[in-house]
């Protein structure tokens, strides 16, 4: 997006119209990787909120580096920054809650906050939930971005601070897990 | 993970039943009033910590790197110098080179040799740690076959060799200062011709002395191998003694050279300054050569130190 240096620019500015339009420009795609990922809307919320917020700090930086009306300018993608920041931070919050439960993440979802309203997603895609939340962390990472978020293979690796070759050995990783996960279900995939 | 002819990695086709189920898994909306949930933490989040102090993403450059390569290489010659100092590289098999060595590498001149162990013959290396070739040479033990004295021979003349390189270096060096000192005074310098002339007559005046020297040292040796040839044992005293007496006897030249370049004031007061045996030394020397130069004629009395020299009494210039 070329006018993401001129958005950087102003955000560095201290200007409060940019981090409005900063997130109406990315926060719906933040939040659901952010929600996919951790399976807890109050959490991918905090997340995305986190993440908007890292960049309002970073913004100073980023003008610096990314001067608008330059080719640097012109390279900066603010979107696959935030979806690199979110993807980190997802995982960072599923290790830590890993560490501290000494449980399988999903198990926890009915007990965080607005469980009623995670009760009936649930029960309507306990299934589907269940086959993405098993996955390990950095392949579920891998099927959100390229398979929800449909991010080229590139763009996915960047995000999760990768050579393109290991992301695409993870994503073979995680598509063999999710099919044989669904298969386990009585699917046939 | 391969079912029956399966790629289990392979994209998931949409439309599959697998894909069907994946796009059941529904995101919730943020909630609303986000945007202004995140501004509000915006205006009271603290100003983040500044960058770190790094110059041209994060490479040192300029003095930076200048002073980060001088401390490198000052740490690694302080830990190789205790590594060293410590016996720690000879611990871990790495040979440290002694100083003798890295000198005889240097000027092309053998090393001089590991002290010999106590049933080792005679002459031992020297232990000063200054250049192999001018170290003093040290003789324990009797001498009592040729190849011993020989080798006693070849070592004395190492250090001769050592000796008559530093002492032509030393003339070179007060030739360069004299001319320095002369060229800061405005004074006139002399020509390349004169210079080579004041060359010759140093250089010849070199040769004179050591060919006299070595005229002396030979007989001495002759007189030695006699010595070792009839069954005698030679000790250390019967080769180094003739030394010294060469050394005295080359002191006691440079001194008479030094003196010829005095005036007869200072010459006065040097000899005054002497020891009387020095003194009475000096002028018998004195007179010797002066009875060769003046073809065994009667010697001119040497100024006394403490009275003033006739003119005639002068040494020739």
């Amino acid at each position: 997006m070329a006018d993401d240096a001129a958005l950087a620019a102003r955000l560095a500015a201290r200007d409060a119209g940019a981090l409005r339009e900063m997130i109406a420009r990315h926060a719906g795609a933040l939040n659901r990787i952010a929600y996919r990922m951790v399976g807890d809307a109050h959490e991918a919320e905090d997340i995305v909120q986190e993440a908007c917020l890292r960049l309002w700090d970073h913004a100073p930086r980023l003008a610096q580096r990314h001067p608008a009306g330059t080719p640097a300018g012109g390279a900066l993608r603010l979107s696959g920054w935030l979806k690199r920041v979110v993807t980190n931070l997802a995982i960072d919050r599923l290790r830590a809650a890993r560490r501290l439960s000494g449980d399988d993440v999903p198990e926890r979802a009915d007990d965080a906050p607005l469980a009623d309203s995670l009760i009936a997603a649930a029960q309507r895609d306990a299934g589907t939930r269940a086959l993405v939340l098993a996955l390990p962390e950095r392949q579920r990472a891998a099927i959100v971005l390229t398979y929800y978020e449909e991010l080229p293979n590139a763009e996915a690796a960047e995000a999760m601070d990768m050579n393109i070759k290991a992301f695409e050995s993870l994503l073979h990783r995680a598509r063999a897990s999710l099919r044989l996960a669904f298969t386990a279900q009585g699917e046939q995939p | 993970m391969s079912r029956a002819g399966h790629d289990d990695g392979a994209p998931i086709t949409p439309g599959s039943p697998l894909a069907r189920a994946l796009d059941d898994f529904a995101v919730p909306d943020l909630t609303a009033g986000f945007a202004e949930k995140v501004l509000a933490a915006a205006e009271v989040r603290p100003a983040p910590l500044p960058e770190l102090r790094r110059s041209g993403a994060g490479r040192a450059t300029g003095w930076r790197l200048g002073r980060r390569i001088a401390i490198g290489v000052v740490g690694f010659s302080a830990l190789a110098t205790a590594a060293a100092a410590t016996g720690l590289l000879e611990r871990v098999g790495l040979p440290v080179p002694s100083a003798g060595k890295v000198w005889a590498s240097i000027t092309g001149t053998p090393p001089a040799s590991v002290p010999a162990p106590a049933s080792a013959p005679l002459v031992a290396a020297p232990a000063d740690p200054a250049p192999a070739t001018l170290a003093p040479v040290r003789i324990d033990g009797p001498i009592d076959t040729p190849e011993e004295l020989g080798e006693a021979f070849r070592r004395i003349d190492e250090v001769r060799q050592g000796r008559s390189e530093l002492r032509r270096q030393q003339i070179e060096a007060r030739i360069t200062r004299e001319k320095e000192r002369r060229a800061a005074a405005g004074l006139p310098l002399p020509t390349p011709e004169e210079e080579a002339r004041i060359r010759q007559r140093l250089e010849a005046a070199r040769l004179r002395r050591e060919g006299e020297l070595a005229e002396r040292i030979e007989a001495r040796r002759e007189e030695l191998r006699a010595r070792i040839e009839s069954g005698e044992a030679l000790t250390r005293e019967d080769i180094v003694r003739p030394l010294r007496e060469d050394q005295r006897a080359l002191q006691q030249q440079g001194r008479l050279e030094r003196m010829r370049q005095m005036s007869p004031e200072q010459r006065r007061e040097a000899l005054r300054q002497l020891p009387p045996e020095q003194r009475r030394a000096l002028r018998e020397a004195w007179q010797e050569r002066r009875a060769q130069r003046l073809g065994e004629q009667a010697p001119a009395p040497l100024p006394q130190a403490d009275t003033a020299p006739a003119p005639e009494a002068e040494p020739p210039r």
